[in-house]
């Protein structure tokens, strides 16, 4: 189903972006990757940005989990100006409000799967007892309470990205942000990842973007959006 | 997980990278410890506290030749001058060439005296100096050469001189205890024996040995002696022990400078070897680097990380180079110490453990701080690019 407005649904905006730009500099001359952004995403959305490579999905999703600054305009995201935080400040934030997951999982190779999962609890100083609870919670949410004490070498590529989306909602953040989560499984293990990404959804209402170039990936999403050479486009399709 | 155990998994990640720097660190520390406790010995040896208020009156042209024993008079007048002592250096060897150590003939009342500290006169009884005194063949051994030897009271040890042609056999009278055990390696006998057994010694000594009331006296003492005995028939040189025995050890050549030189070569070159292991180490961890810091960790904390690895890595290398150079002392002390005297002293001391401790920690700060400081500068969006 396809809409001209765009809407992604009623509810409190978690992601507010005004008229965002980024622009790399290379030689006193200026690229621009994102013009006039403005976007409001609900809290409790599922939206898989879509475009072609080098469209700027990256970017944006940075800019919306708080790695990346832009050149120009604003973003509020769960609550914060983003511009206003210092970069201390800023990973407290993320630390608090947004859990990534990567396309390669990006697990510490010399960590088990429930130390790379504490990892994020170290930072938010919980004790141990409640840190070996929030893990053992997370892992069983992902069906990887078997596999803890396995390193990433000993894990499946399915199940390593299982345990990166432990880790990613281990602090309990409001936001998932994702970049081609499925991009290095095969079909089956996409599928199952896709499926736990969405009872993240539905069911924790986490609020999630994830980009992705496939279009069956993206039909998991409630909302799919499209950014063509760094403008959003202002058709949305809706899944569901 | 605590903190401690990210850090040492960190550093665990490559085995073998992380035990051939552990190794060239324990290497280096062992070796600057002992060539710097090498040259505090040897300074030791030219700055021995006890001898503060003591005095050498030698011959001018060298210590082979003597002087009178009757200036032992015109010393004993001088007002400054608390006690005298003739000592000559006999150079025997109990049995074996190769089994050397230091013994003089002196003058055995005064001697208790001159080397009050050295004896630990505290230790030992009025009774037990008296049998050495009476004893004209008596002798006194440190206890570190008696048990050397299984020596004990009443044993005869027959010396064989080699400067000198008696091989007196003598008596031990008395065992005595040093609080350094250089000075146990040492063993005293009657200045008779050597005056009535040797001809050409008799009424000769190669050294007198002075104890002054007042350390503040000594320039004016030194200065008066050697004007006294100007244009004589034996002129003397008088100086502090300290300044005598820096003659010995001058003759090895400038071999502090060597050790500094040698010192700063191994720094320079482990700080080269740690700083550019931590660069690669932090390089491949480019996108874990980024990982972290989008999950939250600051880039101070990060850097804090990388830098406890650092300091952990020379930590442990640091301690097992001092641990070993340690070991290492004891052997010098069992197997040199009697043949020089200065190395029985031979000791890798706190300040040189804390100086290579502290050196150690600076070299792991320093190799780590810059390739960290740089990794935590990078954009994290960049980091979660790198391929790695
Ligand atoms: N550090 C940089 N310096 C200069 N240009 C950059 C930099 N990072 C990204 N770009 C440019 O920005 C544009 C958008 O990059 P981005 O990674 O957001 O694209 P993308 O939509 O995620 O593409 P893909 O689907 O291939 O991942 C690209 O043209 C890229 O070359
Ligand atoms: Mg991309």
């Amino acid at each position: 189903m396809s809409s001209d407005r765009f809407d992604l649904g009623g509810g409190e905006p978690i992601i507010t972006l005004r008229d965002i730009a980024k622009s790399y500099w290379r030689e006193e001359l200026e690229i621009p990757v994102l013009q006039g952004i403005d976007l409001e995403i609900p809290t409790g959305a599922y939206i898989a940005l879509m475009g072609p490579s080098g469209s700027g999905k990256t970017t944006l999703l940075n800019l919306i989990a708080g790695i990346d600054r832009p050149t120009g305009g604003s973003l509020e995201v769960c609550e914060h100006e983003l511009n206003d935080l210092d970069d201390d400040q800023l990973a407290a934030w993320r630390n608090a409000h947004v859990g990534f997951i990567f396309q390669n999982y990006n697990l510490v190779p010399v960590l088990n799967a429930f130390e790379n999962v504490e990892l994020p609890l170290l930072v938010s100083g919980a004790g141990r007892s409640e840190r070996r609870d929030r893990v053992e919670q997370a892992l069983t949410l992902v069906n990887l309470t078997d596999k803890m004490r396995n390193y990433p070498r000993q894990l499946s590529g399915g199940q390593e990205q299982r345990v990166a989306i432990a880790r990613a909602i281990v602090t309990n953040p409001d936001l998932l942000v994702a970049d081609e989560p499925t991009g290095a499984l095969d079909a089956k293990n996409a599928e199952e990842v896709l499926g736990l990404i969405e009872r993240l959804n539905t069911e924790l209402g986490k609020t999630i973007v994830m980009v992705t170039h496939d279009p069956k990936a993206a039909h998991h999403a409630k909302h799919q959006i499209h950014l063509e050479k760094g403008v959003l486009d202002r058709t949305v399709e809706v899944n569901r | 997980m605590r903190w401690l155990a990210l850090i040492w998994k960190s550093l665990m990640r490559s085995k073998r990278r992380t035990l051939l720097i552990v190794g060239s660190l324990v290497l280096s520390v062992f070796t600057v410890a002992v060539l710097q406790s090498l040259l505090t010995t040897l300074n030791a040896v030219t700055n021995n506290p006890n001898s503060s208020n003591r005095l050498v009156v030698r011959h001018k042209s060298g210590l082979t030749q003597m002087l009178p024993r009757s200036y032992e008079a015109y010393l004993r007048q001088q007002p400054e001058v608390a006690t005298v002592c003739a000592l000559q250096w006999f150079g025997g060897y109990y049995q074996d060439p190769r089994n050397f150590f230091a013994n003089f003939a002196s003058d055995e009342t005064t001697i208790f005296q001159i080397f009050r500290e050295e004896f630990g006169t505290s230790g030992i009884s009025e009774a037990q100096i008296k049998d050495y005194q009476r004893d004209g063949a008596g002798c006194i051994v440190g206890e570190s050469l008696a048990k050397k030897n299984g020596w004990k009271v009443g044993d005869v040890v027959p010396l064989t001189g080699t400067i000198f042609p008696i091989n007196p056999r003598l008596t031990i009278r008395l065992i005595y205890k040093s609080p350094k055990p250089s000075d146990e390696n040492v063993l005293h006998f009657h200045y008779k024996v050597l005056e009535e057994g040797v001809p050409r010694m008799k009424g000769l000594s190669g050294s007198f040995w002075l104890r002054t009331r007042r350390p503040e006296d000594i320039p004016r003492l030194i200065e008066r002696v050697d004007r006294h005995y100007a244009n004589s028939a034996y002129e003397t040189l008088t100086e502090t022990e300290n300044a005598f025995n820096l003659a010995f050890v001058k003759m090895l050549g400038n071999i502090g400078a060597i050790i500094q030189g040698i010192t700063a070569a191994v720094v320079v070159a482990i700080l080269i070897v740690t700083g550019n292991t931590m660069a690669t180490a932090i390089r491949e961890r480019t996108t874990e680097i980024a990982v972290f810091r989008a999950m939250g960790f600051s880039a101070g904390r990060v850097l804090t990380l990388l830098l406890a690895e650092g300091v952990l890595l020379v930590g442990v290398g640091g301690f097992l180079g001092v641990l070993l150079a340690n070991l290492a002392a004891g052997g010098v002390r069992a197997s040199l110490g009697s043949a020089m005297p200065f190395f029985a002293d031979f000791a890798i001391l706190p300040n040189t453990v804390l100086a290579c401790m502290v050196g150690a920690l600076a070299i792991g700060v320093l190799a780590t701080f810059i390739p960290a400081y740089s990794a935590t500068r990078r954009p994290i969006t960049e980091g979660l690019k790198a391929v790695g």
